[in-house]
């Protein structure tokens, strides 16, 4: 039988151990890696000391500690998602863009060249 | 406005010819095309005769033999290795022709449902206007549904405009900076967002009657079904409503009709 405290230390050291072999192994870069690393150090620490929660709720006035870190953990999970949305909308625009490019540069260099393509109808970037 | 819209299209077909004021260098015609090889030859052929200008397709990732049949027809043609929608073909053509200095852009379909005999009628409406973008509009040619989603987006936009997705539009070097920009980028569809950035810039839009033919091929990308129509009109909303003031802030200008080249 487990306690409280174990498992959550269990379930602390495992998130934040998984997080730390992502980072290492490069798998997350930059920003990220910074983002998670934070994480990864959170839930490290919650895990293992469990009374910091009930430390923070004493400072931060919440009468019913346990919530706190539900709070703070969904908050966080909503700017991250808003980040990925407005990270993935300048990408968008970016693929845009160069798919504009590339097709206006491929027709440049078949002008100058004289001749289209050797075997146009050898299409590998088409879209399965 | 709208009166003005209503006027006499069979007469307008019959007696408007006059070739474009325009030298034929400074103008491209841009043709956005997706899996259009029926009807894209002779596309291509009519707005040549018709304008003798160059003729630019953007194949949005055609599976057919678009870029073929136009290049056969004397096209130049752009090939996007992956699909980027009507707006996104058209934006292409518009980026060659700004990178190749051209003043003015034309696009239209590819289906063959605007008449190329009648594309000088957008020219000689430019001349006397002097609007930055010249819409070709057939009223008559919109179904109920478009009539009662134009209404909507009227009231919800401030843009004074009898149809908003009309793909027949003549750009003149203004627009052709402005739209040629990254702010154009996201766009989706080339009605509403797209006009209501040219209105946020001070731009003026004139609409003018052309005759149109229903397409030949294929049918309309906006109206489709209606939960795609349903999407669309979510899609515009949302986009007005980030966007609420650009429109009306311009709408002295535009209603008015001959406002004064910016």
């Amino acid at each position: 039988m487990l306690t409280g405290q174990i498992t959550s230390a269990i379930l602390g050291i495992v998130l934040a151990g998984a997080i730390m072999f992502l980072v290492r192994r490069d798998h997350l870069h930059g920003p990220f890696a910074l983002w998670w690393f934070g994480v990864a150090a959170a839930t490290f620490v919650l895990g293992v000391f469990p009374s910091v929660v009930e430390w923070l709720g004493h400072v931060t006035g919440i009468a019913y500690a346990p919530v706190l870190p539900i709070i703070v953990g969904l908050s966080l999970i909503l700017i991250r998602l808003l980040k990925l949305d407005v990270d993935r909308s300048k990408q968008e625009r970016r693929i845009r863009r160069l798919t504009q490019k590339l097709a206006i540069l491929e027709q440049e260099l078949d002008s100058k060249r004289g001749t289209p393509a050797t075997r146009p109808d050898i299409d590998d970037d088409a879209e399965a | 406005m709208m009166r003005r819209i209503r006027g006499p299209i069979r007469f307008l077909s019959m007696t408007y010819s006059p070739r474009p004021r325009l030298c034929s260098a400074d103008c491209l015609a841009v043709i956005p095309a997706r899996d259009e090889a029926a009807t894209v030859a002779a596309v291509v052929a009519g707005v040549r005769e018709a304008l003798g200008c160059a003729v630019l397709v953007v194949d949005d990732a055609s599976t057919d033999m678009t870029v073929a049949r136009a290049r056969e027809a004397g096209a130049q043609a752009l090939r996007l290795p992956l699909c980027l929608g009507a707006w996104g073909a058209t934006q292409a053509g518009i980026r060659f022709a700004r990178r190749h200095g051209y003043s003015f852009v034309i696009s239209l379909d590819a289906d063959g449902q605007h008449v190329p005999a009648s594309l000088p009628v957008l020219f000689a409406s430019q001349a006397s206007s002097g609007a930055n973008v010249t819409i070709g509009t057939c009223v008559e040619r919109l179904s109920r549904a478009k009539r009662i989603a134009w209404r909507y987006l009227r009231a919800l936009t401030g843009l004074g405009l009898a149809d908003f997705t009309s793909g027949l539009r003549l750009y003149d070097a203004r627009a052709i900076e402005i739209l040629a920009g990254p702010e154009a980028s996201l766009l989706d569809f080339q009605d509403v967002g797209v006009l209501m950035l040219l209105a946020k810039n001070g731009l003026t839009i004139e609409e003018t009657p052309v005759p149109m033919l229903p397409r030949r091929e294929g049918h309309s990308r906006v109206f489709a079904s209606w939960p795609v129509v349903a999407r669309y009109l979510l899609h515009t909303t949302v986009l007005c409503i980030a966007q609420i003031d650009t429109g009306r802030r311009h709408a002295p200008p535009l209603a008015a009709g001959t406002a004064a080249k910016c």
